[in-house]
């Protein structure tokens, strides 16, 4: 009976396919990647989202915007260079008739781009976000046009993104979605397989999978030791002051002629330290004097210290309770 | 269960007794303590600080109409003395309108960093921008120094304070930009001694460390008294919020909605590029520290984790409406917006989701009303504004 079953599956899914709209491959520019909206300017990659404040407040789009309203357009940058490129945004009336399967191709053969043009920002170099702000006046289909310069070669890098505004709802998804889950449930139970795959997570195999989870905090744990001193007094909150780190081997062996760099932050709270501490000088017999420490509220803190010598570079974390 | 459940009903209906504080509590609200500000540092970048010549002079221009384009514009325009030095708008109106919301100046003498984003880093060179701001009292350097150099009065002050003012038909770059950062340094005399005073707060800390539960009650409702527990416990407010001052002066993204029509405002990301680039910074030849001590400056942290980070206020003397371009209308809003604590527009929110009820929310609203206490400011700075309006 297996087997029919299996058949009967991919005769589902084929039927799925077909009805569901295919994001990444007419999207081009934009991608819905899970919990991540990226936009794609050639190999250049941001976090894209869409806002409407007034309407929606925190709620961020992918795409596709329920009401036409005041909207901003964010771009987070995940590759630096950006941070360095003259960036244009372009929002046009889709004239091109190809609705979401709209390409760079067909908006390259739009004779008037100007005329179709409702939002344009000429091109402006902004570090590491990208924002526009444009109050769509009517609903309907759009396009979203980014380029990039890149600023030594001059190539002109583009994104487009096909959207609709005045979105009315996810169409069909959601049954489609709903259907799939209540076919696979039915199989999985019927066949058995729920059931022998609960019970194959046997407690070795779930500690291999947490070993190999933590495996890479393990080297940091390496052959130096790093202790500090603060001779300004105890750490106090909002009052910047110096360490003396103390940097030897396990071995008891004084590390001296090393790179010492610092950094650190509050796990929790997802942040750095407020500001950038620097080792200014070295003292001798393993001490070096780390100036520009400011802590700016208690709680937990790391203080990741990198130590590079000839023979690496080792990372030491000091955890520290204000 | 009909007698657990009344007994269930009745702890979430009725006031819980207020709260009898731990020794760590008491530590907490001692830092909070206004008579634990340590005194003020001098500022060796303005060698007149600290003179009180100069803090009249300073009170003078602060209120003085004059230092503007149009004759109606004064550092008094936004910064009230009777509103704690803000004005009650969620983006300032001078000449034109502002990015922002005007600050309060209620003890920013401590804060190593002014404005919002920081951008400047004394209060000197602070006091100089808004005067060449087109939207602000849009004039310029030159004519501010014509200013002083044309009424007996200043020019007499301002020479017994810092030497013979240049010869504007003949100065230089470097003469003209001394005695505009000069007429910065007065003002920022007179700044610096505006301060909060003793609060209803301060009282009862006072109160909490006598061990004198009669005044305590006396001075905080139980509802008030609560609201301070969640302010340094649950509610994890003195994470930011922390000693004498209530702030840290550092900068934070807590995902406040952009303002209506503008993109989300990048904040201390592009602030830190402008105080490192200020013609005026302490790094600068136009201050007087010989040895030029910028330790801020030298440590200052850049870089992509500043986006839409803003500089924590200070809670004394709460004036709405709130947040960095008064985007949140009432102390209510704002603790909301804490309690949801949603993903930023730009940047990512420090702050998580607190998950407090209505009535714990209202409490640290009532607790923060006790923080309301007159300005340190010289009832003289009003007459010399009736003068100068006149």
């Amino acid at each position: 009976m297996i087997v029919p079953r299996i058949a009967r599956h991919c005769l589902y899914f084929c039927i799925l396919a077909a009805f569901l709209p295919q994001h990444a491959i007419a999207h081009g520019g934009v991608v819905d990647e899970g919990d991540l909206c990226v936009i794609k300017v050639n190999y250049l990659r941001a976090h894209f989202k869409i806002y409407q404040p007034g309407v929606s407040g925190h709620k961020q789009y992918c795409e596709d915007l329920p009401v036409a309203a005041e909207s901003v357009f964010v771009m987070e940058y995940q590759h630096d260079s950006l941070s360095e490129m003259a960036i244009d945004f372009r929002i046009i009336r889709d004239v091109t008739g190809k609705g979401r399967f709209a390409r760079i191709e067909d908006v390259a053969q739009i004779g008037d781009l100007q005329s179709a043009t409702v939002y344009y920002q000429p091109a402006v170099i902004e570090p590491d976000v990208y924002t526009i702000n444009y109050a769509f006046k009517e609903e309907g289909d759009f396009i979203g046009i980014v380029s990039a310069a890149h600023p030594e070669t001059g190539k002109v890098y583009e994104a487009v993104f096909p959207f609709e505004v005045g979105f009315t709802g996810l169409g069909y998804w959601p049954f489609f979605i709903g259907l799939l889950v209540v076919i696979q449930l039915q199989y999985l139970l019927m066949s058995g397989r729920l059931k022998r795959w609960f019970g194959r997570r046997s407690p070795s195999a779930m500690g291999l999978v947490l070993g190999l989870l933590l495996f890479p905090l393990a080297s940091y744990a390496d052959d130096l030791v790093v202790t500090y001193t603060t001779p300004d007094g105890d750490p106090q909150i909002n009052r910047m002051h110096s360490w003396i780190l103390h940097i030897e081997t396990d071995a008891g062996v004084e590390v001296e002629g090393a790179k010492v760099e610092v950094d650190g932050g509050m796990p929790k709270h997802n942040h750095g330290l407020p500001t950038k501490p620097r080792v200014t000088e070295e003292l001798g017999g393993g001490d070096y004097k780390l100036d520009g420490v400011r802590f700016h509220m208690s709680g937990y803190w790391e203080i990741v210290v990198r130590v590079t010598t000839d023979s690496g570079t080792s990372i030491v974390t000091i955890p520290l309770q204000l | 269960m009909i007698v657990v459940a009344t007994a269930i009903a009745a702890c979430q209906w009725w006031p819980s007794s207020p709260p009898s504080w731990t020794g760590d509590e008491v530590a907490v609200l001692k830092s909070l303590w206004l008579a634990s500000l340590p005194e003020l540092s001098p500022d060796p970048s303005n060698a007149v600080a600290d003179e009180p010549a100069a803090a009249e002079f300073g009170r003078k221009l602060f209120f003085d109409m004059r230092l503007s384009a149009n004759g109606g514009i004064s550092c008094a325009t936004c910064h009230q003395a009777e509103r704690g030095f803000t004005d009650g708008l969620q983006k300032a109106q001078a000449i034109g309108t502002t990015k922002r919301h005007t600050p309060s100046i209620v003890g920013t003498a401590y804060s190593p960093w002014q404005f919002w984003d920081g951008r400047r880093d004394s209060q000197w060179s602070q006091a100089l921008a808004p005067l060449e701001d087109p939207n602000e009292h849009g004039t310029n350097r030159a004519q501010v120094v014509a200013l002083v150099a044309g009424d007996n009065d200043y020019r007499a002050s301002y020479e017994s304070l810092f030497g013979k003012l240049p010869d504007l038909n003949d100065a230089d770059t470097f003469a003209l930009n001394t005695a505009f950062a000069n007429v910065g340094k007065a003002i920022a005399a007179f700044e610096r001694t505006i301060m909060p005073t003793t609060s209803r707060f301060d009282e009862y800390v006072a109160a909490v460390v006598d061990r004198d539960a009669d005044r305590q009650s006396e001075l905080f409702s139980d509802d008030e008294a609560l609201g301070l527990r969640l302010f340094i416990g649950a509610a994890n407010c003195t994470q930011c919020h922390n000693g004498p001052l209530f702030t840290n002066f550092e900068f934070h993204n807590t995902a406040v909605i952009s303002f209506p029509g503008d993109v989300p405002d990048k904040a201390r990301v592009s602030g830190v590029i402008e105080v490192l680039a200020d013609e005026f910074n302490c790094f600068s030849p136009y201050s007087d520290d010989p040895l030029r001590h910028c330790s801020e400056l030298e440590f200052a942290r850049t870089g992509a984790g500043l986006i839409g980070a803003f500089k924590t206020p200070s809670l004394r003397n709460l004036a709405a409406p709130f947040m960095h371009q008064g985007q949140l209308t009432t102390l209510a809003d704002v603790l909301e917006h804490y309690n949801n604590a949603p993903d930023a527009m730009i940047g990512h929110n420090e702050a998580k989701p607190l998950g407090l009820s209505k009535r714990e929310l209202r409490q640290i609203e009532a607790f923060l009303t006790t923080l309301e206490a007159p300005v340190a400011e010289s009832p003289a700075a009003t007459q010399i504004e009736s003068k100068q309006a006149d």
